[in-house]
């Protein structure tokens, strides 16, 4: 019996240790992101090359735009910032995407609509993260796609958001270290089909 | 019989003048009605500084897919969701306008429902008529600190190239030719670019 209750007391103890010790661990945490977050990079969005692509004006700035918004979504970056906004002199770790259309299938929304299997509007880009002086450090294709539903240009939606999604998930360099002669790292994402239900 | 035809012949002038005027009245309105439909077509061609628009996205300050309208006042180019307040752009960092058309569907969410419920696939018969071209007015312009913008604007069928042109009347840029706006209009097409 008195053994039973010495049991219950380190254990009533070490879960009171525990409650104590964990909030004190939470700040340490939170610290050390932060200060892992002081050297996150910042982006400047190019401009949309259309390459040898016919593709419309509305589609590059949809394209742009899109890219803005979800490369600020992600957090991932420390500033997002626009193509010749005069601030981006100023800052100093400062990655540049560029943006090269490859491909683009102009769907028809009726024919979705109608037969479901067909009139996909799909979208390839190559999309590369520079330093200043040019060094590509990552360097991925990507495809944004719409099969079902929505309007032609919900596939610069889908697409930008793939490219936010893949930069987040692939691991940059540290900003203090610049990449001196490291190959960039080049994925393939054949298909990240992430097709919109939603309008 | 020959006194009821004497009679119609002739009748006294107040009827007279009022058959007149009947068939009077019915022409102009029948020929009215006939320039209206003809007149449909360009309809924004008259008065484009104000017209109803469609934001899709890209102009600062203003929601994505906002209904409201787009207007030329003074050096500015506005736009004004119904019910809020105005978001300018001044005319001069306007770098480019352009031109396209683009195809919609029409009715929101409420009708896709619709569509989804409809039995036997009827839903699929109504999407072939639920469609509505637009004019997609494409605005590049800088910002304060020199940011490049886009904004997608989607005009009623007819609107776009009289607003673009009292845009560019009134000091906006346009970099790019007549025929880039032909080009780049993107009809629903199935060939492969490239």
């Amino acid at each position: 019996m008195k053994a039973n209750k010495k049991f219950s007391l380190v254990v009533l103890a070490a879960v009171a240790m525990i409650f104590v010790a964990w909030p004190s661990h939470l700040p340490a945490q939170a610290a050390t992101a932060d200060s892992a977050g002081a050297k996150r990079w910042s982006v400047q969005v190019d401009k949309v090359d259309p390459g040898d692509v016919n593709l419309a004006s509305s589609f590059q700035i949809a394209i742009y735009e899109n890219l803005f918004d979800e490369l600020d979504k992600t957090k991932t970056f420390k500033q997002v910032l626009r193509t010749g906004d005069r601030n981006a002199t100023d800052v100093p770790d400062l990655l540049i995407l560029k943006t090269t259309v490859e491909k683009y299938t102009p769907g028809s929304e009726t024919r979705r609509a109608v037969t479901t299997v067909s009139g996909a509007t799909k979208l390839k880009v190559r999309s590369q993260l520079c330093t200043r002086d040019g060094k590509v450090i990552l360097e991925q294709v990507v495809d944004g796609n719409v099969r079902f539903f929505g309007s032609n240009l919900r596939a610069t939606h889908n697409l930008a958001r793939n490219v936010a999604k893949t930069i987040q998930e692939s691991p940059l360099p540290q900003p203090s270290q610049e990449p001196t002669s490291t190959p960039a790292q080049t994925s393939e994402v054949s298909s990240i089909l992430a097709e919109q239900f939603e309008r | 019989m020959n006194c009821s035809t004497i009679a119609s012949e002739h009748a006294p002038h107040p009827y007279r003048l009022i058959y007149r005027t009947a068939y009077l009245i019915l022409l102009i309105g029948c020929s009215t009605a006939m320039l209206a439909q003809n007149s449909s077509k360009p309809a924004g061609s008259t008065a484009a500084s104000e017209v109803r628009a469609i934001h899709l996205l890209g102009f600062e300050g203003a929601k994505n897919n906002a209904k409201g309208e787009l207007s030329i006042k003074d050096n500015e180019l506005q736009f004004q969701k119904d019910g809020s307040p105005a978001v300018p752009v001044n005319i001069g960092s306007i770098q480019d306008v352009l031109l396209g058309e683009e195809s919609r569907e029409t009715g929101g969410t409420a009708a896709t429902l619709g569509k989804t419920a409809t039995p036997f696939g009827g839903g699929r018969v109504i999407s072939l008529f639920a469609h509505k071209k637009y004019d997609a007015l494409t605005v590049e312009y800088l910002d304060g600190n020199g940011g490049f913008h886009g904004a997608i604007f989607f005009l009623d069928k007819g609107q776009g190239q009289a607003f673009k042109d009292e845009l560019v009347a009134k000091g906006a840029h346009v970099t790019q030719t007549e025929n880039q706006s032909a080009r780049q209009s993107s009809p629903e097409v199935n060939s492969e670019s490239k």
